[in-house]
């Protein structure tokens, strides 16, 4: 499933991991206490925080592996 | 569901299903237009998506049911009903005095430098004493730091009622002594009578507006 490309391969990775924590934000929202608070910034904020760092690094690999 | 929430979870689900089509055909992201559509999917659009319902969540955060949803705090949610008007925390709620739909918040956060900060992180260490620690009986619960007057002249201060006030101006060292909060409002015997959750037994409730 994973793409040969390095850059394709790092974006579906990245893709994965904030596809992860939007789905856990999402399900965050939907409850109401003060443990969905705590999942939301927690495990949700962190993984997306890690998707989009991620992406962005797979952009600086390539922008560096291409000059 | 509050109709900004819908509004979030519909882009929280818009993003998911963009970001699906990218890690299922990755190959779109080879031309120009799909780098773009990359940037937009995987990094615009979930940082909208994750500041939009981080402020949902902290503004459900200030909520009066969110307060009241721990077990422990439910006879505080009581006080707020009880019948007289001597009870501070009922006649503020009751009679609108703080936003209803915020009324523990209103009080209990602090109006100085960082004080959302300080209620937030005070909130993190009520939830760490409910669920890691032995939580204390709900009539034995203390604040960290005594009430401090800054709070209640967020609204008081300037109000006729409070500076005009016959009791307040019967000694003229008491307005400038409740402003230093070298008197407290609520433990110098005036108003004093706040939450009172052991006596609610004996209380009589006001039914509700609705």
């Amino acid at each position: 499933m994973l793409s040969s490309n390095p850059l394709e391969r790092n974006l579906q990775i990245s893709g994965i991991i904030l596809i992860f924590g939007l789905v856990v934000e999402a399900l965050c929202l939907l409850g109401r206490g003060p443990i969905s608070f705590l999942v939301f910034t927690g495990l949700g904020g962190l993984t997306f925080a890690l998707g989009i760092a991620y992406y962005l690094l797979a952009l600086v690999r390539s922008g560096s592996g291409g000059a | 569901m509050a109709a900004p929430t819908i509004f979030i979870l519909l882009l929280l689900a818009l993003t998911i299903v963009l970001i699906a089509v990218i890690v299922f055909r990755p190959g779109i992201t080879a031309t120009r237009g799909g780098k773009m559509m990359a940037f937009l999917v995987l990094f615009a659009l979930p940082v909208l998506c994750a500041g939009m319902g981080g402020s949902a969540e902290l503004q459900h955060a200030k909520s009066t049911e969110f307060c009241l949803s721990c077990h422990i705090m439910e006879p505080y949610g009581k006080s707020l009903l009880v019948d007289d008007p001597g009870h501070l925390a009922a006649a503020h709620f009751q009679n609108h005095r703080v936003p209803p739909e915020e009324a523990c918040y209103t009080c209990h956060t602090n109006y100085a430098m960082f004080g959302g900060v300080r209620a937030k992180l005070g909130g993190l260490k009520h939830i760490y004493v409910y669920y890691l620690k032995t939580p204390p009986a709900p009539e034995d619960i203390k604040l960290y730091e005594p009430y401090h007057n800054r709070e209640c002249l967020h609204c008081h201060a300037g109000a006729r009622s409070f500076e005009e006030g016959a009791v307040h101006t019967a000694d003229p060292d008491l307005l400038p002594a409740l402003r230093a909060n070298r008197t407290s409002c609520v433990s110098s015997g005036c108003h004093d009578v706040v939450h009172n959750v052991r006596s609610l037994k004996d209380a009589k409730f006001w039914k509700g507006s609705n």
